[in-house]
């Protein structure tokens, strides 16, 4: 034994007590947090199933799908008609931004329906915004909803809360705060009218 | 390392705006401390990581938790039914809880250690007597937070003990009634009960970790006694607390947490010792368990409270029992601290500490006329031992304290 300390052994006993007690308290940490995950039960009810057929002509229904609105709605041929002719208006036409969904259904032709059936559509009802519930003004022109709505609505969603706009697609027209299209989640249909969405 | 940190210019920025070094070297780097204190010392240390356990645990429990005693549509109670999503469904919420159980156990069982050192080396003389009774006043605390949280899983052991603790204050005579409906928040225990214990579970941890760091400051504005219990004054009987002490602690911890995850991950129940196997059965408001018991930790007092055959003279006996720990520095006017020097002092509390656990087995125990008779003796010894201790200097004879250590 000298008075001198072994300061290299030393130093390495340093760094090896702290790195063994930097991972035990990392591995501490991994259940802390990970208990805050959503748990097993609320996982097991990420899909919900629905009946499309209870969903009337020109009817729009409001379902849940893991705790957050989905807009059902039957669109009438009237209401189909009014997808077409105001490209010009919209953010992004064909959801090339956001849409999540690959699935084979989402053709070139079906994007400006973004719905597996063109009369059914069904998305996330939260505004892209903020998450707000957007409200159905589906008719064209400013008749039924006077000065809430551009003088060439061509009929959709209105947010209530920062005034985005939606058109009978859900997609996002040109001048409202919300960035995206609404959300297409994935979803099929089980029978000729069942879904299965998540 | 410690060092290094505090060279840099950030600690320097701080110190500047908070004294910070001249904190850190008073109370931990220049932290005087006997140089011979022996491994019963690291139960302080070991208390306080605990109760960091507990609140940790507690707070992420309660973001699943929930306080309320409806009943839910499989015909179980909202908690009950919140206690085992928990222990099911939530990512390694099992774990969390085990921890959280377990952990009031193993606080308990730390702090009789540390409680127990006090006694055999004389920690609570002067000029230590506000330390030991800020420590009491902890000890108070915990037995009540650990009894508002057994309530909360809202199982039979749960709902009983609540029915039979809130009851004894119904024996105080005129007042006990109201103090009754004040605790149970209506004529029996029930959802407003519930809703109660768990804010207060929440309260009285806060209350713990405050008063906690006023028995720290009291510590260090005293010091530690030792185990010769003489007065240290020079400095060559001193060594700093950093880093002898924190290694010596952190050795403590080493063991303890050995010891702890083995509990919590082979054994977490502690054959119905720390989780009683009854408390799995919802609470049952018609029928109570055949076999009903406090957790082993509030045991002893439980039998000093079945010793008395009169219900107002045993809760007053039980209150008594707790409330004569404040009075135990004033009792013993002892000039010598140490049971090592101290031959008749140091078979007392040995005899003490056995008597101690006599009462907690009696406690634990279905009733019978034999251990009615044993927890009567430990009893009267328990009182006995405190009120010996008054008289006792007149005719113990010490042996001689060495000058220094």
């Amino acid at each position: 034994m000298t008075d001198q300390a072994d300061q290299s052994r030393r130093n390495f006993l340093y760094v090896a007590a702290g790195g063994m007690g930097a991972v035990a308290a990392g591995a501490t940490v991994v259940p802390f947090i990970g208990s805050m995950f959503p748990a097993a039960d609320t996982l097991a009810a990420a899909k919900t199933e629905f009946d499309v057929a209870t969903v009337e002509a020109g009817q729009l229904v409001v379902i849940q799908w893991q705790g957050k609105p989905v807009f059902v709605v039957n669109r009438t041929e009237e209401y189909l008609k009014e997808v077409d002719g105001h490209d010009a208006m919209l953010k992004d036409p064909n959801s090339e931004a956001i849409e999540a969904v690959t699935a084979e259904w989402m053709t070139p032709e079906n994007r400006k329906y973004r719905s597996i059936k063109p009369e059914y559509l069904i998305v996330v009802a939260s505004c892209t915004h903020l998450g707000c519930i957007p409200l159905f003004k589906p008719t064209a022109g400013r008749k039924e909803w006077g000065e809430s709505v551009p003088e060439d609505w061509p009929g959709g969603w209105h947010c209530p809360c920062h005034g985005s706009l939606y058109d009978i697609s859900a997609r996002v027209i040109n001048g409202s705060p919300a960035p995206h299209n609404l959300h297409v989640m994935p979803y099929k249909y089980l029978t000729d009218t069942k879904v299965v969405i998540g | 390392m410690l060092d290094k940190i505090m060279k840099t210019r950030l600690f320097a920025w701080i110190d500047e705006r908070t004294g910070a070094e001249a904190i850190i070297k008073s109370q931990l780097t220049e932290y005087p401390v006997p140089k011979n204190l022996n491994y019963m010392w690291n139960f302080g240390s070991l208390a306080l990581l605990v109760l960091v356990l507990q609140i940790l645990t507690g707070v992420f429990l309660a973001m699943y938790y929930k306080p309320s005693a409806a009943l839910t549509m499989g015909g179980y109670t909202v908690a009950f039914d919140s206690v085992e999503r928990i222990m099911r469904d939530v990512n390694f919420g099992w774990l969390i809880r085990y921890m959280h159980a377990v952990g009031a156990s193993a606080f308990f069982v730390v702090v009789y250690m540390h409680i127990g050192r006090g006694l055999y080396y004389g920690s609570y003389k002067g000029p230590r007597e506000l330390l030991w009774i800020i420590g009491v006043v902890i000890l108070l605390i915990m037995q009540g937070a650990a009894f508002f949280g057994y309530l909360l899983p809202w199982g039979q052991m749960s709902f009983w003990g609540a029915t039979v603790i809130t009851n004894l204050f119904g024996a105080l005579p005129v007042l006990g009634e109201y103090l009754q409906q004040l605790l149970r928040g209506g004529f029996a225990v029930g959802d407003p009960t519930l809703n109660r214990f768990f804010s207060l579970h929440y309260l009285f941890p806060l209350l713990l970790a405050a008063i906690v760091g006023g028995h720290v400051h009291a510590l260090h504005v005293v010091h530690s006694n030792n185990p010769e219990g003489i007065d240290v004054h020079s400095d060559a009987e001193r060594i700093n607390f950093h880093p002898y002490y924190t290694v010596k602690d952190a050795f403590g911890v080493g063991i303890f947490l050995t010891l702890y995850c083995y509990v919590i991950f082979f054994n977490p129940q502690m054959g119905g010792y720390f989780i009683e196997v009854d408390n799995y059965v919802p609470a049952n408001n018609l029928q109570t368990p055949p076999h009903i018991a406090p957790v082993w930790y509030l045991t002893p007092w439980y039998t000093i409270l079945r010793s008395f055959e009169s219900k107002l003279l045993g809760v007053l006996m039980m209150g008594a029992s707790l409330a004569i720990l404040f009075l135990l520095p004033f009792l013993d006017r002892s000039k010598v601290r140490s049971a090592r020097y101290r031959p008749v002092f140091k078979q007392m509390v040995i005899l003490f500490f056995v008597c101690v656990i006599v009462l907690g087995y009696c406690g634990h125990s279905a009733p019978t006329p034999t251990l009615k008779l044993v927890g009567q003796i430990a009893t009267t010894y328990y009182f006995l031992f405190f009120f010996a201790l008054l008289i006792l200097p007149k005719f113990e004879k010490t042996k001689p304290v060495p000058d220094h250590i």
